[in-house]
């Protein structure tokens, strides 16, 4: 074990080519981070192209300096103009703005870093602590299991995507069905191909991400023509110096709220598709409600710049566990790497780390080293950032959408991937017109062939599809599927109603029977705990309907 | 009861279930033991169709205003409102076309230009600007691949003559 560490360290930290392609992703990461209308998983898309002539380890750990650099890119923004570089920022925005106008912006901006830093550094121990023990757990599935899984990350993106959840199972389903075209895996049979040669090897991935991710946004970046002329930001900040020791301090003293916030951004990585945009408001929310100077938040407190920031890189580590742990992307981000291991012929499941443990800790170790990178970068970066932020959006996506169109070549050489990424990129732009969420898609398209594959498995070793309901593990993973797709009616329901207060105490009871089934000591006390805590809730909840 | 855009999206949704689940009937059966080729997509359509159905008796029996007929969808507004998106499509469009004839590296520099000029204006001073943003970024982009990645990305006919 020491041995592999010692190698993964070596290929990441020894490497100087390695470091470099890492300082260039994480300055490219805190830049895409940092202005407005371009996100960190466009960042990482854009990256994905350039991974092709790298190896596995190079190319992940470019891709998560591009992550790690986006998530702390956005505090410059909304800490220096007031405009959130990325969704993940939006809570930093509410005291870190006030905090630079009161005249401390070098605290204000040391407080992001240094939180930002902490926070994925918590989060980098985690993963490398539970990564490995979730895979073990991952060993227990089969593939009623792991199908079942697949199906509970779907409906738990359409979910917490938000907006309509028709929308969103239909966006789902839609990409399942794209992952369908082309020579079947298991037979070879083609399928919906009309005829036409090109469409025998199906869609690939990378086309359809950047076409339904990245073209589509551009295009919605360009729509209104005034603001596509005019430079990406109005408001000009200043460099500015940072005030890292006294920012370093203020975070230890408040190391409540650090550890805190960098819990909350791993539980919210750790479920698919909740991100860093969730993550950093969850943390702010929970900062104001435990602290003694609660008017204070909104007005420039340090605890309203620490808990996002903390959160929203903590969120990264979070998102990584699940995708090393079972191949299950946690975001499009993480979706994105899967793609890029399955470029290189690896396909990350729970034997991943034990399959690949040179990759497995080099992207432990990267992910370490990539937080160091960013704190050495945001200095510099700002000064590029300032400089970037004269440039009008249409200059950006003119170019841009041409590098699209390189990068998708690069693939596989072949002119008809430019097609595919066209043809979803009209869809995605569409689709996002019409107020269908684009992330439920893009899993479906990620997870579709995998669902697929293991469905096939499981009726090829058994034709019972009670085995789906009564394995423990796929019974759990479909009821949380159940669950998740009522969650967003019980976000609208009111308080007051019946379905709202039982929503919580009976998903915790009907949960608590898979892991009575699983019969191991540790699951059985989760499943009496469960239990017990719904009942209690149940208790509480019904009286209180009686009372009233 | 009233149509609106989610109307009209869930009947093509329908049509298009329609037409692709007609399709899964050729799929060939190869008479292997085990799952077939057929079975899944014909799953995933048969839910896509339902939640379509349940998209469209949700749109005609919604009440929040999303009529086809509201100040929005006049046509002025609506080419107005899709112009920039409808040049970028049409000069994809043109880029892939010729992108045989052109190649990536000419092309990707005609592609790039024509469309700043037309996304930015065509004043004189903007037209020098473009020219030069079109010729240096596709440039460098075309050098990375070419020589950094060694992939062979398009070359053209034009070039190829010369």
């Amino acid at each position: 074990m020491i041995d592999v560490i010692l190698q993964a360290f070596a290929s990441i930290v020894l490497d100087p080519v390695t470091l470099g392609l890492m300082f260039v992703g994480t300055l490219a990461g805190i830049l895409a981070g940092a202005i407005p209308g371009f996100t960190i998983a466009m960042g990482v898309i854009l990256t994905l192209p350039f991974t092709f002539g790298m190896t596995a380890v190079q190319g992940l750990a470019t891709m998560l300096g591009v992550f790690v650099g986006g998530f702390s890119g956005g505090l410059m923004s909304c800490m220096l103009t007031g405009i959130p570089g990325t969704p993940s920022s939006v809570a930093t925005t509410f005291d870190g703005f006030p905090l630079v106008r009161s005249g401390r912006p070098g605290l204000a901006l040391g407080l992001g870093l240094w939180s930002s830093f902490f926070g994925g550094m918590i989060s980098a121990v985690i993963l490398v602590a539970l990564a490995p023990q979730l895979a073990f757990l991952g060993l227990e599935f089969g593939p009623w299991d792991y199908f079942s899984l697949i199906i509970f990350a779907l409906t738990i993106t359409v979910s917490l995507s938000g907006g309509n959840i028709t929308k969103g199972l239909i966006a789902g389903l839609l990409g399942l069905f794209a992952a369908t075209v082309g020579e079947d895996e298991i037979n070879g049979v083609a399928r919906f191909t009309f005829g036409f040669d090109d469409f025998k090897q199906g869609f690939a991935f990378l086309p359809v991400l950047i076409g339904l991710f990245a073209f589509s946004q551009l295009l919605t970046d360009v729509e209104d023509d005034k603001r596509a002329k005019s430079p990406l930001m109005s408001q000009s900040g200043t460099v500015v110096k940072v005030e890292h020791r006294q920012a370093i301090l203020i975070i230890l003293k408040r190391w409540v709220n650090l550890f805190r916030s960098s819990f909350i951004g791993i539980f919210t990585g750790i479920l698919p598709a909740a991100g860093g945009s969730i993550s950093n408001i969850l943390a702010y929310d929970q900062a104001k409600k435990a602290s003694a100077n609660r008017s204070n938040f909104g007005k420039g407190e340090y605890d309203g710049v620490i808990a996002p920031e903390a959160a929203n890189n903590a969120t990264a580590g979070g998102a990584l566990i699940m995708m090393m742990a079972l191949g299950i992307p946690g975001d499009i981000v993480t979706a994105v790497m899967l793609g890029a291991l399955m470029i290189h012929n690896i396909i990350p499941g729970p034997t991943f780390i034990q399959d690949e443990p040179l990759l497995a800790y080099g992207v432990f170790i990267a992910f370490f080293v990539a937080h160091f990178f960013m704190v050495g970068l945001q200095a510099f970066s700002l000064r590029i950032f300032l400089l970037v932020t004269k440039i009008p959006m249409y200059v950006l996506a003119s170019v841009i959408l041409a590098y699209c169109a390189i990068g998708v070549f690069a693939l596989h050489n072949i002119v008809f991937d430019i097609w595919v990424m066209f043809f979803f990129g009209v869809i995605g732009y569409f689709m996002k017109k019409l107020g269908f969420p684009l992330a439920p898609m893009i899993l479906g398209v990620v997870l579709g062939k995998l669902a697929e594959l293991n469905l096939a498995r499981a009726t090829g070793i058994s034709d019972d599809m009670l085995l789906f309901i009564s394995r423990p593990w796929s019974l759990f993973f479909l009821l949380m599927a159940v669950i998740s797709v009522i969650f967003p009616f019980y976000q609208e329901a009111k308080k007051e109603t019946l379905f709202a207060k039982l929503y919580v105490p009976i998903s915790m009871i009907v949960l608590s029977l898979p892991l009575f089934l699983m019969g191991s000591p540790v699951r059985m006390i989760v499943a009496i705990i469960l239990v017990l805590t719904g009942a209690y809730f149940l208790y509480k909840r019904t009286s209180s309907l009686k009372t009233t | 009861m009233s149509i609106n855009k989610d109307t009209i999206v869930a009947i093509f949704l329908l049509l298009f279930c329609g037409i692709m689940i007609n399709s899964s009937f050729d799929i060939e059966d190869p008479g292997y033991q085990g799952m077939k080729a057929s079975f899944w997509p014909t799953i995933v359509l048969c839910l896509l169709s339902v939640m379509s159905f349940v998209m469209l008796i949700k749109s005609m029996v919604s009440t929040t205003d999303n009529n086809l007929n509201s100040e929005n969808t006049n046509s002025q507004n609506i080419f107005l409102k899709y112009k920039n998106a409808s040049i970028c499509f049409l000069m994809f469009i043109l880029f892939l076309a010729f992108l045989d004839y052109l190649g990536m590296l000419i092309g990707g520099v005609l592609f790039v230009f024509g469309l700043l000029t037309l996304l930015g204006g065509f004043e004189i001073k903007k037209i020098i600007n473009h020219s030069i943003i079109s010729i240096i970024t596709i440039g460098i982009m075309w050098s990375i691949f070419t020589f950094g990645l060694k992939v062979i990305l398009p070359e053209g006919e034009i070039l190829r003559i010369w």
